[in-house]
């Protein structure tokens, strides 16, 4: 699903390359749930920006569902990961002034839904993470784990094939951040979302069929 | 997604209630201020605009040339009418002659009743048919025919209806003009509107007064009167080139040559009536362009103070809106949607401005005829008016919006995400720095035209006019045989009521607009080239004015001119050093007697203190002294007053009593400066307000940016008062810079506008000083709490929140 070839990332600090992402090698297949794990700088948070097209890469080759993201301009790039891809952030960036519902159908409207599927979907959406009775709501009336719960289920409205995760326990206490890892299993398992996730915390590391190892922009073997 | 945009803009507003009312607020009085101005400029510039033949209608003035200019005087002489007529055949000409608080009696019904009796301030006129085939005014009953005929009067309605009850029971009727003619109303005008230059009431026919000679006719080209215009419709096939030049002719024909002054006639459009200051119109008054062009400008300036807040407040709020942006921009939204998203948000802010700049505009406008010299009601909800919302709708959100717009729009996702947005990525410092330094650029040139109008208005209400004008009440009298019997009785009379101190008989008062101008000649020799100009009292004149003489005495009781007095200005003219080489000396009148000087009065303010002082000649004239001047004692002044109206009815039963007070009418000669001072003083707080609004609404940003940087100087043992001036001085420091703006561009324009009098106030430092000052305090006031605030913070706060 997913190949990166001889990625680098850098700033030049004073003359000086700073690498944040070095000569990375990546194949990321369908149906996976990896975990990438390495200690503060080490370029988790980057790498997910560059596998998500939020930020770009310096050198290298990045492959999309067998396209060249790399060559993409930035509108075509943006129209692929508004298709395919859902974030979910460690500080849930829920939008303040919308409700749990509001916040939930905003995906769908940068994509081309009508208003009843756009009703259909939210509906299906808050039944299935049993929220309905929080649709109302706005963020700051929610807990920690209930806002990652929208967060998490705005980021499958839309139904994307891969789904980012940024620290999305970070925030939580263990209790939270278990059952948040619960659901990531069931969405790999039963629904066959791919997921990448970037975590501090063994434990939830393990929840992945597969860790990464990332040291200062590079595999740490 | 529009519900969606719109849900979170109204949930924005509500969460960000302080910087959104300060917007708003902001923009509503910048709207209002300029919807009011437009209106007021809109129907300044209507005057007149409803004839049909606007565009072919021209003012005959009078224009003499001199070495040092061109003198206009809008009035012709008489005989000049029937000449144009004769070689001006393909156009037509209008005549009409004002006079002002005539008294028009109404016959009771009852036999042996007394009349009604009415003064007509607003003026009476009488035009010849012509008039009204140059102006098309509407007639209720009867045409413009009626005035071929002597003696005859038309009536609009509602004068009609004062006189009579029903306008359409006057037709037939006499009335009775100041005692001396009686007139038939033979015809019913429509209400003229109030946009014109003509607010003709009453009018009569022209031959009435051309045949008896009541108002002086004389068919003689040397003088005129400003009362009496003559207006020209020119055909549309016919060049006004050609006019022009045929004009010459007819001056060169009819005026006699001189080398330094050539007299002659120029047309004047129509357009220019109400605006050209050089040339009085008749009834309506004239405003100047500059005052409708420095209205204009003020509109200007305020509405792009309000966007200029809007500009400052929305890019500052970027920051706390940055997550939303990137959290939209990772949800899929591009650059575009959130760029009209941003702009339907300002839009949204505009339009509750121009909803609340309409509720401000409806409560102002009753109070619009205080500033601006509007007599009716103006409409509020006109097409025009709506129309110019709309536009302004438009502008303000294209300028306030499109700004923060394209900036929130730009947000890096992954920056945006992480608050790293800082102030600097935001369009800088630097822009909103300079937007700051125009705001108080702009309040410092208002504040500072303001001080000054204010103390030259100042300056002319307490300034030395050379004459008592304290407690002189001036009584309206007549001429008639009948009233000139009867006179000097009146006169022993008002002198035995307690509290009269002094009575003159006189034609005007020292200071006034009337002007009666003649050529004259001194001491036998030639005519001077310039006029002198006349007013005629009885021997009490100097006492009862307090004129003071450098030379000689005043002249002894006469009924008619004998004696005279002059003043200085008039010995100087002549290049006489001193005031005593003319006493006894004799001056002559166009070409009447000579009269012999008996004394030289020190100058007085003759006109406005516009004007430089004329050459003047006091004489003793009763034919011509239809007013009665009453020097009063201070102390029980109503009591005197009820007095004199109680002998003036004894005395003169067939005239109304109609009195004014002299300081009250040389108010008058200034009163559109103190309503431009008044119309400064009210928009230079409206702009003040406005600049404050932004500046609290920048510092609550700033000091919010800041609180990491206040914090972290608090540990390190900042003080107080060193955060708040750390606040402060940036401020202070931008006002100096608009300051070294203002300055130069205030005076600029204040000089210029002084120069308007001949009497005049100079700029000093201090009111530069002043203006420095109030916009420092004032600044500080607004920053001052917010700084204070964030000065007595608690560092461990701050420093976690981050």
């Amino acid at each position: 699903m997913i190949e990166l070839k001889n990625i680098y990332k850098y700033v030049t600090v004073g003359g000086n390359k700073t690498f944040l992402l070095k000569d990375l090698n990546l194949t990321f297949n369908e149906g996976e749930f990896v975990s990438i794990m390495g200690p503060s700088g080490s370029g988790k948070s980057t790498l997910l920006n560059v596998i998500g097209m939020l930020d770009g890469f310096d050198e290298g080759e990045y492959f999309f569902l067998h396209e060249s993201v790399h060559k993409m301009k930035e509108k075509q790039r943006s129209q692929l990961y508004k298709q395919y891809i859902g974030f979910v952030f460690q500080a849930y960036h829920l939008i303040d002034e919308l409700t749990v519902y509001e916040n939930i159908e905003t995906p769908l409207l940068y994509q081309d839904y009508s208003a009843g599927e756009r009703k259909a979907m939210v509906s299906d959406m808050l039944d299935r993470f049993n929220i309905v009775g929080k649709k109302d709501l706005f963020p700051e009336q929610l807990s920690g784990g209930q806002q990652q719960l929208v967060g998490i289920a705005r980021a499958l409205i839309a139904k994307p094939k891969l789904l980012l995760a940024d620290e999305p326990t970070g925030n939580l206490n263990s209790k939270q951040g278990q059952e948040i890892m619960e659901l990531f299993k069931k969405l790999n398992q039963e629904d066959g979302v791919t997921i990448i996730q970037v975590t501090h915390s063994e434990k939830n590391a393990e929840y992945g069929s597969r860790i990464i190892n990332l040291l200062d922009g590079r595999i740490d073997k | 997604m529009f519900k969606n945009y719109f849900k979170t803009a109204l949930r924005n507003l509500k969460h960000r209630k302080a910087y959104a009312l300060i917007n708003i607020i902001g923009l509503a009085i910048g709207i209002a201020s300029c919807l009011l101005i437009y209106m007021v400029v809109k129907y300044e510039l209507s005057y007149d605009k409803f004839q049909p033949d606007y565009a072919r209608i021209y003012h005959v003035v009078k224009a003499n040339k001199y070495a040092e200019g061109i003198n206009y005087n809008p009035g012709t002489p008489y005989p000049a009418v029937d000449g144009l007529r004769q070689d001006f055949p393909e156009t037509t000409v209008g005549s009409i002659y004002a006079t002002y608080g005539s008294q028009i009696a109404i016959p009771d019904e009852k036999p042996n009743s007394a009349p009604k009796k009415f003064i007509e301030e607003e003026g009476l006129f009488f035009a010849d048919p012509e008039f009204f085939k140059v102006f098309h005014f509407k007639w209720l009953i009867g045409n413009e025919s009626i005035l071929k005929e002597p003696n005859t009067i038309a009536l609009s309605k509602t004068i009609a209806e004062k006189y009579y009850g029903d306008w359409k029971k006057a037709i037939g009727k006499m009335i009775r003009l100041n005692n001396a003619m009686d007139l038939k109303v033979s015809g019913i005008l429509e209400d003229v509107p109030n946009n014109t230059n003509f607010p003709i009431t009453l009018v009569g026919s022209f031959i009435t007064i051309k045949n008896n000679g009541y108002y002086g006719y004389n068919a003689d080209f040397g003088s005129n009167t400003s009362n009496y215009q003559a207006f020209m419709l020119i055909p549309e096939n016919v060049p006004l080139t050609n006019i022009n030049t045929r004009l010459e002719e007819f001056s060169k024909k009819n005026y006699r040559k001189s080398l330094t002054i050539s007299k002659g006639h120029e047309l004047q459009p129509l357009s220019e009536l109400h605006f050209d200051t050089r040339i009085s119109a008749l009834g309506g008054s004239v405003t100047p362009y500059s005052v409708l062009t420095t209205l204009s400008f003020i509109a200007i300036l305020i509405i792009t103070m309000a966007c200029i807040n809007f500009i400052n407040l929305s890019t500052a709020q970027a920051v706390t809106r940055s997550k939303e942006v990137g959290v939209r921009k990772v949800m899929g939204s591009n650059r575009l949607q959130l760029f009209w998203q941003m702009m339907g948000e300002t839009k949204l802010l505009v339009i509750i401005s121009v909803l609340l700049a309409i509720i401000l505009a409806k409560i102002a406008l009753p109070y619009l005829k205080h500033v601006v010299s509007i007599q009716e009601e103006l409409t509020l909800f006109t097409l025009t008016n709506f129309l110019f919302l709309a536009g302004i709708m438009f502008l303000t959100t294209l300028l306030s919006g499109l700004y923060p717009s394209l900036i929130l729009s730009g947000f890096k996702p992954v920056v945006a995400l992480k608050n790293k947005v800082s102030s600097a990525s935001i369009g800088g410092i630097s822009l909103r720095r300079g937007l700051v330094v125009t705001q108080f650029a702009i309040s410092q040139i208002l504040i500072i035209g303001t001080i000054v109008a204010l103390s030259q208005m100042n300056f002319i209400r307490e300034a030395d006019l050379g004459f008592n004008k304290e407690a002189v009440l001036m009584l309206s009298s007549n001429t008639d045989s009948a009233v000139l019997a009867r006179n000097r009785a009146f006169k022993n009379h008002l002198l035995s009521i307690k509290g009269v101190q002094n009575v003159s008989f006189t034609s005007d008062v020292p200071s006034s607009d009337n002007t009666w101008d003649t050529n004259f000649s001194f001491d036998r020799k030639k005519d001077e080239d310039y006029n002198l100009s006349l007013k005629f009292g009885d021997e009490d004149y100097f006492k009862t004015f307090g004129l003071e003489f450098a030379a000689g005495t005043g002249y002894k009781k006469s009924d008619t001119i004998t004696d005279v007095v002059v003043n200085e200005t008039f010995v100087k003219k002549l290049n006489i050093s001193d005031p005593e080489k003319v006493i006894g000396k004799q001056v002559r009148m166009g070409g009447g007697r000579w009269n012999t000087i008996t004394g030289v009065v020190k100058d007085f303010k003759t006109k406005s203190l516009r004007e430089e002082i004329s050459p003047i000649l006091i004489g003793s004239h009763k034919i011509k002294s239809d007013k009665i001047a009453v020097k009063l004692n201070s102390g029980n002044l109503s009591t005197t007053l009820k007095e004199i109206e109680k002998g003036w009815n004894a005395f003169y039963p067939e005239y109304a009593y109609s009195s004014f007070f002299v300081d009250e009418s040389i108010e008058n000669f200034y009163r559109q400066e103190t309503q431009l001072s008044l119309m400064y003083r009210v928009f230079a707080i409206i702009a003040i307000a406005i600049s404050c609004l932004g500046l609290y609404g920048l510092v609550s940003f700033m000091v919010a940016q800041k609180t990491k940087e206040v914090g972290i100087r608090k540990v390190l043992g900042a003080s107080a008062i060193n955060i708040v001036y750390l606040f402060s001085k940036e401020f202070t420091l931008l006002i100096g810079i608009a300051f070294l703006i203002a300055a130069p561009i205030a005076w600029y324009f204040m000089h210029d506008w002084l120069n308007n009098f001949a009497f005049h106030i100079s700029i000093g430092a201090g009111v530069f000083i002043i203006a420095a000052v109030t916009s420092v305090s004032v600044a500080w006031l607004s920053v001052g709490y917010k700084a204070f605030k964030a000065a007595i913070s608690n560092p461990v706060k701050s420093l976690r929140t981050e």
